[in-house]
């Protein structure tokens, strides 16, 4: 793949390299301009991350002052709590139902437009605005009467409601999160565009089929796209929360079928008044999106494939 | 080059100044969004508040007539449901974002006095008086001596039903001193001859379940605040609950799961049901949606004919401790309370006036539905066992917990005693402290 040659440097400077003085000078000025942002970032972020780190050791009722229990939030959480295995179990079928299911579509639609000649601005306009809208709870509000006994898709298949069933709530929030696959659908759709159409003509001169050069060709050259996508979407996956919340009343019910991770910690920490537990439980799921991203960076090994790997 | 100089610093006077901006609207926009605002030498007060569309029309009413009254204070009202409310302000109060107003419940004033959120309103006997509320109900705000809060009403649990519906079902009509046994028929008879379930699953109900466990003389929560009742108690209550539910005469899990504190996702209020069991204030919420009009009910006692149901402070306002504006605030809280005009346009919907004087003064005026609660309580004068005290802080919680934990046995994932225990040995854990 070659991309024409962009000049490192548009001119060389043609002055003397700045003197220690004045580097130190610049390097204060630079240092004035990002303030505003090193510390938005200490103030909060990182101050409020150190004290969630420190209640995750208390016993904290939000109106008390925190009382230390060292690891006793962990052990009950891992030990002595029913729910919160619920939720762990709740989230991870999410996950995996979900995140699959929206890139397969994002990447479907995005090679469907991808050749398109006409109205190309509008689809593409069509299938992004769902997740311009979704996040909102307006839409999942919506969503809930769509499914809900007596609702839209009710009346139409006569189910009686995916949202009152354990076995389908989890489905309908999972749902909403596909159709909104926009963002990635965008994100594929650049990555194929980037693909060198000679590839394609190649290979129909060998005579391969549609298929064969989407598995030998598509797949390969967009799999960076891919893992990009697939890193993401986990990682926003594991945090799900507004469509559970908005879906379920807040519950996560129906009989804890929707009881996301991020909706116990909320539960613990804003209905029980366990901001201690609650942390504790923000703290794991901080080190469980770190695990699984790390291993899908290490299996990415074996399947991401880099163009420029080819020239080494 | 001094040239350059210049510009150099010229430079970082302006980067400095732009810092200093940043940081400054950092800083603001931390802490200044709990402030009211006074512009133009008016104070705007927040008052939030829990209920229905009902009790929203008649409150802005009133806080309407007071702004006219006050014309130098301002009142932003809100209000929502009970669930997203209760985690809404229990999230400002923890941000020390609390309201200047608010309206709490008998749950909420141990965990929020004890916690420093609530203002004692005793120090603002000037423009707050308490002279003429019940001492028995004004004592229920009050906690380690200091009156934090000040109920508003007085309510009880009832049993609203479909007048129309049920009449024309050909089942015989509730009536005082009726037992579990007879209302347990009564929704088995309506199913029969309709076909839908005669009222809402109680079993997901904490109220049903203390009127149902105070009918055989225990109570939720001991005085020294612990649980009340044990595994099997609530072993017996989920059964029965869960026979009648498997029966028909009771809803379903699908649509049990659907409430949410609103009238309004209730089976009667859907449609799908001919009562349910709530308490009698917010029942006014059911008119808009019944169309024929609805009917209070007592709420059914034990076999021996000990009543369970108890005259409850249905609920109380406070003002928050860090308020710019004590005085305003309590004058509000007063007007609310005291006020005749006011006490005439709330009526009833926050539930009888606690009030004595306004009480017996509006009694004659009341219309409507409020009379129809003034009536309902009537003949409880006197004769009802008294409140239990205000619940411990765990009990907020446990509300929602007791309704998960249904919500297993209604779905048929756990037997009635598994979920019993379940909840137990989590109320146990949750009031520890």
């Amino acid at each position: 793949m070659t991309t024409t040659q962009i000049p490192t440097a548009v001119r060389t400077p043609d002055v003397d390299p700045p003197s220690k003085p004045r580097r130190r000078q610049r390097e204060g000025a630079a240092w004035v301009f990002l303030s505003p942002w090193v510390l938005g970032a200490a103030v909060l972020t990182l101050l409020p991350m150190a004290v969630s780190l420190y209640l995750s050791f208390t016993d904290y009722d939000l109106f008390n002052p925190p009382q230390w229990v060292g690891l006793r939030n962990y052990t009950q959480m891992f030990t002595e709590d029913p729910r919160y295995w619920r939720s762990v179990v709740a989230t991870l079928t999410y996950v995996v139902i979900a995140v699959p299911l929206q890139l397969g579509l994002a990447l479907v639609v995005a090679l469907a437009l991808k050749n398109m000649r006409r109205g190309k601005g509008f689809y593409r306009s069509a299938f992004y605005a769902p997740s311009l809208l979704g996040t909102s709870m307006s839409i999942a509000l919506v969503w809930r009467a769509i499914f809900n006994d007596g609702g839209t898709v009710d009346n139409l298949l006569g189910t009686g409601g995916w949202v009152n069933k354990p076995g389908w709530a989890l489905f309908a929030v999972a749902l909403l999160t596909v159709w909104q696959f926009g963002a990635p659908m965008v994100i594929f759709l650049a990555g194929l565009q980037q693909i060198p159409t000679e590839l394609y003509e190649a290979a129909s001169v060998d005579g391969a089929s549609r298929w064969r050069q989407f598995l030998s060709i598509t797949v390969p050259m967009l799999s960076p796209v891919i893992f990009f996508n697939l890193v993401l979407q986990t990682i926003q996956a594991f945090q799900v929360f507004t469509p559970a919340f908005a879906v379920s009343a807040g519950k996560g019910g129906p009989a804890d079928s929707t009881l996301f991770y991020t909706l116990y910690l909320y539960d613990r920490g804003f209905v029980a008044s366990h901001m201690g537990y609650a942390s504790a439980m923000a703290w794991v799921l901080l080190l469980v999106i770190g695990a699984v991203t790390a291993v899908l960076f290490r299996t990415s090994r074996s399947w991401v494939f880099y163009a420029s790997e080819g020239d080494r | 080059m001094p040239g350059i100089r210049t510009r150099e610093s010229w430079k970082l006077r302006v980067a400095a100044a732009t810092a200093t901006l940043a940081f400054c609207s950092v800083l603001v926009g931390c802490s200044g969004s709990g402030e009211s605002t006074s512009a133009g030498g008016s104070v705007s007060l927040r008052y939030t508040w829990w209920g229905n569309p009902d009790r929203a029309a008649r409150t802005q009413e009133a806080v309407e007539l007071f702004e006219k009254k006050h014309p130098g204070i301002d009142v932003q009202t809100s209000f929502a449901g009970y669930e997203p409310y209760k985690q809404k302000l229990a999230t400002q109060a923890a941000g020390g974002d609390a309201p200047d107003v608010m309206q709490l419940d008998y749950r909420m004033i141990d965990q929020y006095a004890t916690g420093g959120v609530l203002l004692d309103l005793g120090e603002q006997e000037s423009v707050l008086k308490t002279g003429e509320f019940e001492p028995g109900l004004l004592a229920t705000g009050k906690v380690d001596g200091k009156l934090y809060a000040i109920p508003q009403g007085r309510g009880s649990e009832t049993m609203v039903y479909d007048t129309t519906r049920w009449k024309a079902a050909g089942v015989e009509l509730p009536k005082q001193g009726w037992t579990w046994t007879d209302w347990a028929d009564a929704m088995r008879a309506l199913a029969e001859k309709t076909g839908k379930p005669g009222g809402t699953d109680p079993g997901q109900s904490e109220d049903a379940f203390e009127v149902w466990l105070r009918g055989q003389g225990k109570s939720l929560y001991t005085e020294d605040k612990r649980l009340g009742f044990t595994a099997d108690d609530l072993t017996r209550w989920w059964t029965f609950t869960d026979k009648l539910r498997r029966e028909g005469a009771v809803s379903s899990a699908e649509q049990t799961t659907q409430l949410d504190g609103s009238v309004e996702n209730t089976p009667l209020g859907r449609g799908t049901a001919f009562s349910e069991m709530n308490w009698d204030a917010p029942a006014s919420g059911y008119l808009a949606l019944v169309p024929d009009g609805v009917s209070l009910a007592p709420m059914p006692s034990n076999e021996d004919g000990t009543p369970g149901q108890y005259f409850k402070p249905s609920m109380f306002m406070g003002v928050a401790a860090d308020t710019s504006h004590p005085k305003e605030s309590a004058q509000l809280v007063d007007f609310m309370l005291n006020d005749r005009e006011a006490a005439k346009i709330v009526g009833a919907s926050r539930g009888i006036p606690v009030n004595e004087s306004i009480r017996d003064e509006i009694a004659t005026d009341l219309k409507d539905f409020d009379k129809t609660i003034y009536e309902y309580q009537a003949p409880f004068e006197g004769k009802l066992n008294a409140p239990p005290q205000a619940p411990p802080s765990g009990d907020s919680a446990l509300q929602t917990t007791f309704q998960r934990d249904y919500d297993q046995v209604s779905y048929e994932r756990l037997s009635p005693r598994e979920a019993a225990e379940n909840y137990v040995t989590e109320a146990k854990a949750e009031l520890r402290s």
